[in-house]
């Protein structure tokens, strides 16, 4: 026993290719990781609207809400905080003065006309909610002055009913 | 020269390194999701504006007017009621005049004679639904509506809702 160790070489793996390839690995997640995701709600079921076409990109500021009825009323979810109906209004209206800001504009040369907002604002709201509560969110968005909406939609995919 | 003799082979221990790439990895491929895949229908929604049917504002009219009056735009109307969250009915046109539309199958070709007949006359349409109908029933709507073209060929890119009050309800 002691005479074969004696006569054993050390044997060492060369780890330099699989460290390459780790690193390739890496480098593939952190370009393809998508904090984007983070925003929106992924328990909704959105409605299927064959004509709908992805986003284009190089598109303005935006900010997604996630619409969803809560026991009858409207709630919003944005970046996962949820804000009960008595919470839209006033959240709305914070983000429309930061919106403002960012825009070096005033709400008086919104209320105008004269100046327009350029921020989206990204609406994913559920197929089996109430237009109602759609309706109302909406219009709390067009009070603070934002004027430009994307509605989001499933795709159409093959084999499943279009409803 | 005897200095490059007398140099020992460096190793690195790449063990370590390893293990925390390793590491790295396997917290990147478990939070890992990507987005689905969303289509998206583009709107510039301003609130609804006093409606004017085509062909009512007469010349010479704007003359006397009060500058700090809201000026009516001309509209286009399509009411949308609404049973069990579904689709009951549907009516197209310039209030008060408006035409039923018996199945939604059909509201492609009713608005496309108002596009087509007056397209550029209308500068904005309004959808006027109950607040029960479902919002996938609606996006049938609108995507009708998204899908017309005025003369020129320009999309439709002006929209409003309203929500139809209780007492309109049939």
């Amino acid at each position: 026993m002691s005479g074969s160790r004696r006569g054993a070489q050390k044997a060492e793996p060369n780890l330099t290719p699989i460290l390459d390839m780790v690193f390739q690995l890496i480098t593939f997640f952190v370009l393809v990781v998508n904090f984007k995701s983070a925003e929106l709600d992924l328990t909704l079921n959105l409605p299927v609207v064959g004509s709908a076409r992805p986003r284009p990109s190089g598109t303005n500021r935006m900010l997604v809400l996630n619409v969803k009825d809560d026991k009858g009323e409207v709630a919003l979810s944005v970046m996962g905080v949820l804000h009960k109906k008595d919470a839209i209004k006033p959240y709305l209206d914070r983000e429309s003065k930061s919106a403002l800001i960012a825009n070096d504009m005033t709400f008086d040369d919104v209320k105008d006309g004269s100046k327009e907002m350029k921020d989206l604002m990204v609406i994913r709201a559920d197929a089996k909610c109430p237009f109602g509560h759609v309706n109302y969110v909406i219009t709390a968005c067009q009070e603070v002055g934002f004027r430009n909406y994307c509605l989001k939609t499933a795709p159409v995919v093959a084999g499943r009913p279009q409803r | 020269m005897t200095c490059r003799h007398s140099q020992e082979e460096v190793e690195l221990n790449l063990a370590s390194m390893l293990d925390m790439a390793f590491q790295l990895l396997f917290f990147f491929i478990l939070t890992f999701k990507p987005p689905p895949a969303e289509g998206q229908i583009l709107l510039r929604m301003p609130p609804p504006q006093p409606v004017i049917g085509v062909g009512t504002q007469r010349a010479g009219e704007d003359e006397n007017k009060d500058p700090n009056e809201v000026k009516p735009v001309k509209t286009l109307t399509i009411t949308v009621v609404s049973k069990e969250g579904g689709i009951d009915a549907i009516a197209v046109g310039v209030p008060p005049e408006m035409r039923p539309v018996p199945v939604i199958n059909q509201l492609n070709d009713e608005l496309s004679k108002y596009f087509t007949g007056s397209g550029d006359a209308f500068e904005q349409v309004i959808i006027n639904a109950s607040p029960e109908l479902a919002w996938s029933e609606l996006m049938r709507v609108v995507e009708i509506c998204t899908s017309q073209r005025f003369s020129d060929g320009k999309p439709l890119g002006k929209l409003s809702f309203v929500a139809l009050p209780s007492s309109q309800m049939p």
